[in-house]
C-alpha cells in the first residue's frame, strides 16, 4: 500500500499530522458531541439533546447581549478597518520622501502584542490622565469616560481596532502594487482625472484584496476577546461582553463546557453563513480583472 | 536510513511531549511524597517555603513537595480532570462550592476523626466554618482569612476641622464626615475622597441583610434590608457625581501594595482588608493611619461585613490524602494553635480559631500591630458573611457587581437591580444540570 518513499514522507510529517488530529479534529468534533451534553470536565458528559441549544435561544439575555455586542463590533470596526485600510494604502503608494519610515509606522500597531496595545490603550483612554482626553481638554471638549461608561465602550474598542489596520494595509499595498499600469496609462489617454481613475480603475482592481480582508476580517472580529479580556472583563454594564468573551465565562469560569460547546457551534454557523453570503455577492462587486 | 531517522525522531517528538518528565529534586527520598500547589510567588512564597520546611523537619514519614501555580484555578481543573492532581492545594474560597458539588474535592471530615470533627466544628471562627462547608461536609480548612475595616487618616480629621481621635459609629456620622473630607480642585473636580461607599457584598452584612438562607437553602437576593444597602451605596454615586469619581479614581495608580492610594493621601476613609496592615508596615512605615470598624446603620449589625480567603483542599483523586491532611493540620494549626500561631505572624494572617488569636505569639504581634487587633475582634464576630454557598458562586459574583454598578451609576433602581440580578441567579440555577451526587 505504502512504498517507502510515502512512509519516510508520513513520517517526517507525523508530528504536524499528528497534533491536527490531536488538537484540532479531535476536538473539533468532541465539541459538537459535548455540545449536546451537561459536562463540568470533572464528571462524564450527559447527553441531554438540544437542552443547551434551547436554553441559549429562550432562556439566556446574556446569549443575546453578547451576540448584540459582537454585532455592533462587527459593523463598526471591519468596514472602518477596511476603509481605513485602503484609504493608509493609497496614501502610502503615493512617491513621497520618507515613504518606507511612514509605512513602518502605520504597520508598527499591528506587531505589538496584544496585551501590549491593551495596556497602551487603557492609558490613552483613561478619563482623566488619558492622552485622548488630555488633547480633547485641550480644544475645550471634556471627554467621555471611555472603558468605563457603557455607551463608549465599544466604540472605544473600534477606535483601538481601527489603529491597528497595519496588516490589511500592506496586503492592499501588495494589491495596488498588482495593478497593472497599462490600466492606468489607458485611462489617462481617455482623459480620466485621477478621481475617475482611483473610482475606475484602482479600487475594482482592489476588490478581490477588499474581499480577501472583508471575510478575515469578519471572522476575526466575530471571535473578538483579547482586548476585551484584559481591557474590561465584558464591563461595564455587560456593554463589552462580547461572545467568545462570554463562551469562555461559561465554560471555564462557571464550567459548563457543554453549554459553551454549544456557544461556538452556534457562533460557527453565524460565521459560516456570514461568509456563505459575503462570497455569493462577490459577484455583483469583486473584479478578477478578466 | 531516511525511514529510522525518520521513525527516530518521531519517536523522540512523542516522548518529549508525552512521556517524559523532569526529574524531581527530592530533599527526603525514602518518604511518602505530597504535592502541594499553592498560588504565592515572591515574598510570600519564601514564607509558604519555610512553612513547608518546617513541616518536613517536624517529622520523617511525609515530604511535602511544594510547586508553584499561577494562574487561578484553571490549570488544576484540568490536572484534576486530568486525573493527575496535587494531593493537596491553596485556592480561593469560591472553588469549594462548584467542586465540591461535582464530587472533584475530598471531604475533609471523612479525613478525620468524628470527635476532632465536632471539636474542630465547634472552635473555627463562624466564617471559616461556614465557607469551608458545603451540604453538611466540611471541604476546606483556611490558612489565611480577609476581613476589612475601615482605614482612616486622622490628618485629614483634623485638616478638615473634624476630631481625630473620633471615628464615626453610625452610618448617618459617616456620611456627614465623609462630605467633609471631599476635597476639590478649581475646576470642582475631586481631589481628595472622603468617603466612596463601593463592595455591595460587605454593605449587605453591615445593613442585617443577606443573601442566603440557610435554613430553608435559599438565595434571598430580594431580602429589603440588601435594597436598603444598595439603595444607600447609590446615593454616593447621586451625591457625589458616579462619573467624577470614577474619573478621579482613573487617574489613580493600581491599587497594589505600595501603590495604593490611601497612602498618597487621595482617600481619606477606605474600606479595605486586613492585609493593607503589613503593607503599609512594610511600604510607608511612617503613615499616619488608623483602623476601625465599620459604622453601623440604623438596623445593622455591627463587626459585620463580608469575608473570604485561602483554602486548603485535597482533590478526589489525591495520592497521599492523609498525608495532605497531616501538613494542613499542622499549617493551620487546628491540632496544636500555639505552634501554628508563629506561621500566621510570618503571614500577617488572621486566625482561624481563637486559640491561635490567644497564642502568646500571636499576642506579641497584635502589640507590636496594634492596628490588625480591629480585624482580629471582628472575626470572631457572628455578623461576617461569605458568599453563599450556592454551585453558581462564580456567576452570583459577577451578577452582584453588575447590579451594584448598575445602582450606582443610576442606570437601574437598586431594588431593580437587585431583582434582576434575582432572575439571572433563578434562571442560572433552573439551567444547571447537575447530577444529584452523594458527598464522600
Amino acid at each position: 500500500m505504502f512504498n517507502r518513499r510515502d512512509l519516510t514522507g508520513w513520517l517526517f510529517a507525523s508530528p504536524i499530522v499528528i497534533g491536527l488530529l490531536v488538537f484540532t479534529v479531535y476536538p473539533f468534533f468532541a465539541s459538537l458531541y459535548l455540545s449536546f451534553c451537561d459536562y463540568d470536565i470533572f464528571t462524564s458528559p450527559n447527553w441531554i439533546g438540544w437542552t443547551n441549544y434551547t436554553t441559549l435561544f429562550t432562556q439566556d439575555p446574556l446569549f443575546w447581549k453578547s451576540l448584540k455586542n459582537v454585532l455592533f463590533y462587527t459593523a463598526f470596526a471591519v468596514p472602518l478597518s477596511i476603509a481605513f485600510g485602503v484609504i493608509l494604502a493609497l496614501l502610502l503608494d503615493a512617491n513621497i520622501r520618507g515613504l518606507s519610515v511612514y509605512r513602518t509606522l502605520f504597520f508598527l500597531p499591528s506587531i505589538v502584542p496584544i496585551v501590549a496595545s491593551s495596556v497602551l490603550w487603557m492609558w490613552l483612554l483613561n478619563p482623566r490622565i488619558g492622552l485622548v482626553n488630555t488633547l480633547l481638554r485641550l480644544v475645550g471638549v471634556e471627554g467621555p469616560a471611555w472603558l468605563n461608561d457603557p455607551g463608549w465602550s465599544k466604540p472605544s474598542l473600534i477606535i483601538m481596532a481601527v489603529w491597528g489596520v497595519g496588516h490589511f494595509m500592506i496586503i492592499y499595498l501588495a494589491g495596488l502594487k498588482d495593478i497593472p499600469v497599462t490600466l492606468y496609462e489607458a485611462a489617462m489617454v481617455d482623459g480620466a482625472s485621477a478621481w475617475q481613475r482611483m473610482r475606475h480603475v484602482t479600487l475594482p482592481m482592489l476588490t478581490p484584496v477588499i474581499f480577501f480582508n472583508l471575510v478575515m476580517g469578519l471572522i476575526g472580529a466575530f471571535q473578538y476577546f483579547t482586548q476585551a479580556f484584559i481591557m474590561t472583563a465584558g464591563g461595564p454594564l455587560d456593554s463589552t461582553l462580547f461572545y467568545a468573551l462570554n463562551l469562555f465565562y461559561q465554560a471555564f469560569r462557571y464550567l459548563k463546557m457543554g453549554y459553551a460547546s454549544a456557544m461556538a457551534w452556534v457562533l460557527f454557523v453565524i460565521v459560516v453563513a456570514i461568509t456563505a453570503a459575503v462570497f455569493k455577492s462577490q459577484g455583483r462587486w469583486v473584479h478578477y480583472g478578466r | 536510513m531516511q525511514i529510522t531517522a525518520a521513525a527516530a525522531a518521531t519517536v523522540f517528538v512523542a516522548w518529549l511531549f508525552l512521556g517524559y518528565t523532569p526529574p524531581e529534586r527530592r530533599t527526603y527520598a525514602g518518604r511518602e511524597k505530597v504535592v502541594f500547589w499553592h498560588m504565592w510567588t515572591s515574598n510570600w512564597a519564601d514564607v509558604i517555603n519555610r512553612i513547608v520546611d518546617r513541616y518536613n523537619k517536624s517529622q520523617d514519614r511525609y515530604e511535602v513537595v511544594p510547586l508553584i501555580v499561577t494562574g487561578g484555578s484553571l490549570k488544576t481543573l484540568i490536572a484534576t480532570a486530568g486525573g493527575d492532581p496535587p494531593d493537596c492545594m491553596a485556592q480561593w474560597e469560591m472553588v469549594i462550592p462548584a467542586w465540591a458539588e461535582r464530587g472533584a474535592i475530598t471531604p475533609l471530615d471523612s479525613l478525620m476523626e468524628p470527635e476532632e470533627w465536632v471539636d474542630l466544628k465547634a472552635r473555627l471562627y463562624p466564617a471559616v466554618r461556614k465557607i469551608g462547608t458545603y451540604r453538611d461536609h466540611f471541604y476546606g480548612l483556611s490558612t489565611g482569612m480577609n476581613i476589612w475595616a475601615m482605614y482612616y487618616r486622622p490628618s485629614h480629621f483634623i485638616e478638615a476641622d473634624l476630631d481625630p481621635n473620633h471615628f464615626p459609629k453610625t452610618l448617618d456620622e459617616l456620611d456627614k464626615i465623609a462630605e467633609e473630607l471631599y476635597c476639590y480642585d478649581d475646576q470642582g473636580r475631586i481631589r481628595r475622597i472622603g468617603f466612596m461607599a463601593n463592595q455591595l457584598r460587605h454593605w449587605i452584612a453591615i445593613f442585617g441583610g443577606s443573601l442566603y438562607d440557610y435554613q430553608s437553602d435559599r438565595l434571598t437576593i430580594m431580602n429589603p434590608r440588601n435594597v436598603a444597602a444598595l439603595t444607600w451605596m447609590a446615593s454616593y454615586g447621586e451625591k457625589y457625581g458616579f462619573e467624577q469619581v470614577l474619573e478621579f479614581q482613573a487617574g489613580l495608580p493600581s491599587t497594589f501594595a505600595a501603590n495604593w492610594p490611601f497612602i498618597t493621601g487621595a482617600y481619606s476613609i477606605v474600606l479595605d482588608g486586613q492585609w493593607r496592615v503589613e503593607q503599609l508596615r512594610q511600604y510607608a512605615p511612617d503613615l499616619d493611619y488608623e483602623t476601625a470598624p465599620v459604622p453601623t446603620p440604623k438596623g445593622g449589625k455591627p463587626l459585620a461585613g463580608w469575608s473570604n480567603g485561602n483554602f486548603m483542599i485535597i482533590p478526589k483523586e489525591a495520592k497521599n490524602k492523609e498525608g495532605a491532611m497531616e501538613f494542613m493540620r499542622f499549617w493551620s494549626g487546628v491540632d496544636k494553635p500555639e505552634r501554628a500561631a508563629e506561621f500566621y505572624t510570618w503571614g500577617g494572617w488572621l486566625p482561624i480559631v481563637p486559640e491561635i488569636a490567644e497564642a502568646p505569639i500571636y499576642q506579641e504581634y497584635l502589640r507590636k500591630y496594634p492596628k490588625f487587633r480591629t480585624f482580629v475582634e471582628m472575626m470572631a464576630s457572628p455578623n461576617i458573611q461569605v458568599t453563599p454557598p450556592t454551585p453558581v458562586q462564580a456567576f452570583l459574583n459577577q451578577r452582584l457587581f453588575w447590579a451594584e454598578d448598575a445602582a450606582c451609576r443610576g442606570e437601574w433602581t437598586p431594588a431593580g437591580a437587585l431583582e434582576e440580578m434575582d432572575k439571572d441567579l433563578k434562571r442560572e440555577l433552573t439551567n444547571m444540570r447537575l447530577p444529584a451526587k452523594p458527598a464522600g
